[in-house]
């Protein structure tokens, strides 16, 4: 993984995330059209489900409704806000930053402890999807 | 090292790399010492086909990336249900590309 690739897919993502969340928020009554698969196909939650509705939950200010929904969608938001600012400030200064944050994190993250918290946590977020019927 | 146990190497271990990445790999290792047989013996790739079943399989959430050490991006699919399903398909293409790559990152790491 090189810098110019993350920076790129990085930017495609959050592009394509905001042009989904504005899609939702344009047509949020008629719930229709759903893009996970697990959804499609088995009928239970994944664990990112509800993560949109959770994320535009926050946009109304609803802190705590978005956090009962999934938890998951403060995270997404965070780094949805933050990344791509981030990202641009490094291209514009030619630094390496984000890039060097993200092969730090990689690194922590997978330190055995802390990954099988975050798996867990992640499984019980999960089971708590499937027990909310989202 | 000698020639015949490069060869062999490369016979057994050619599908865990790129065609493009052959070459350096067979040069590179014509050139390394004697001693370093044993390491090269023993050295672990991961399976690309085995990626690929995960990826089907479990694509949604990210599993694939993990297993291949990709944990950044494999949070990313995790936390955005893949990439809206439209990066877990995507995956399904590129995820046995990935694997090789990750292999010749194993190498280099031990090699160079």
């Amino acid at each position: 993984m090189t810098r110019n690739k993350l920076y790129s897919l990085l930017l495609i993502a959050c592009l394509a995330g905001f042009i989904y969340l504005f899609y939702n928020i344009c047509t949020l009554q008629s719930q229709t059209f759903r893009v996970c698969i697990i959804k499609n196909v088995t009928g239970y939650a994944c664990p990112s489900c509800g993560t949109t509705r959770a994320v535009t939950l926050l946009l109304d200010g609803k802190i705590t409704e978005s956090l009962l929904l999934n938890p998951f969608g403060i995270v997404v938001a965070i780094a949805m806000t933050i990344f791509p600012f981030w990202v641009l400030i490094d291209i514009i200064l030619k630094k390496e930053s984000f890039f060097r944050m993200y092969k730090k994190a990689e690194t922590i993250i997978r330190k055995p402890w802390l990954a099988s918290i975050l798996i867990l946590l992640a499984l019980l977020n999960w089971i708590w999807n499937i027990y909310k019927h989202l | 090292m000698d020639a015949q146990k490069v060869d062999m190497f490369m016979m057994t271990n050619a599908k865990y790399f790129e065609g493009h990445h052959l070459n350096a790999i067979r040069e590179k290792l014509l050139s390394l010492d004697e001693s370093k047989w044993g390491l090269v013996q023993t050295m672990q790739f991961k399976e690309p086909t085995t990626s690929l079943i995960v990826s089907l399989l479990g694509g949604q959430l990210g599993i694939d990336r993990f297993m291949i050490g990709d944990t950044g991006m494999g949070v990313g699919k995790l936390l955005t249900c893949g990439g809206l399903g439209i990066w877990a398909i995507i995956d399904w293409f590129l995820i046995m590309g990935a694997t090789r790559e990750k292999n010749m990152e194993t190498f280099q790491n031990a090699f160079y």
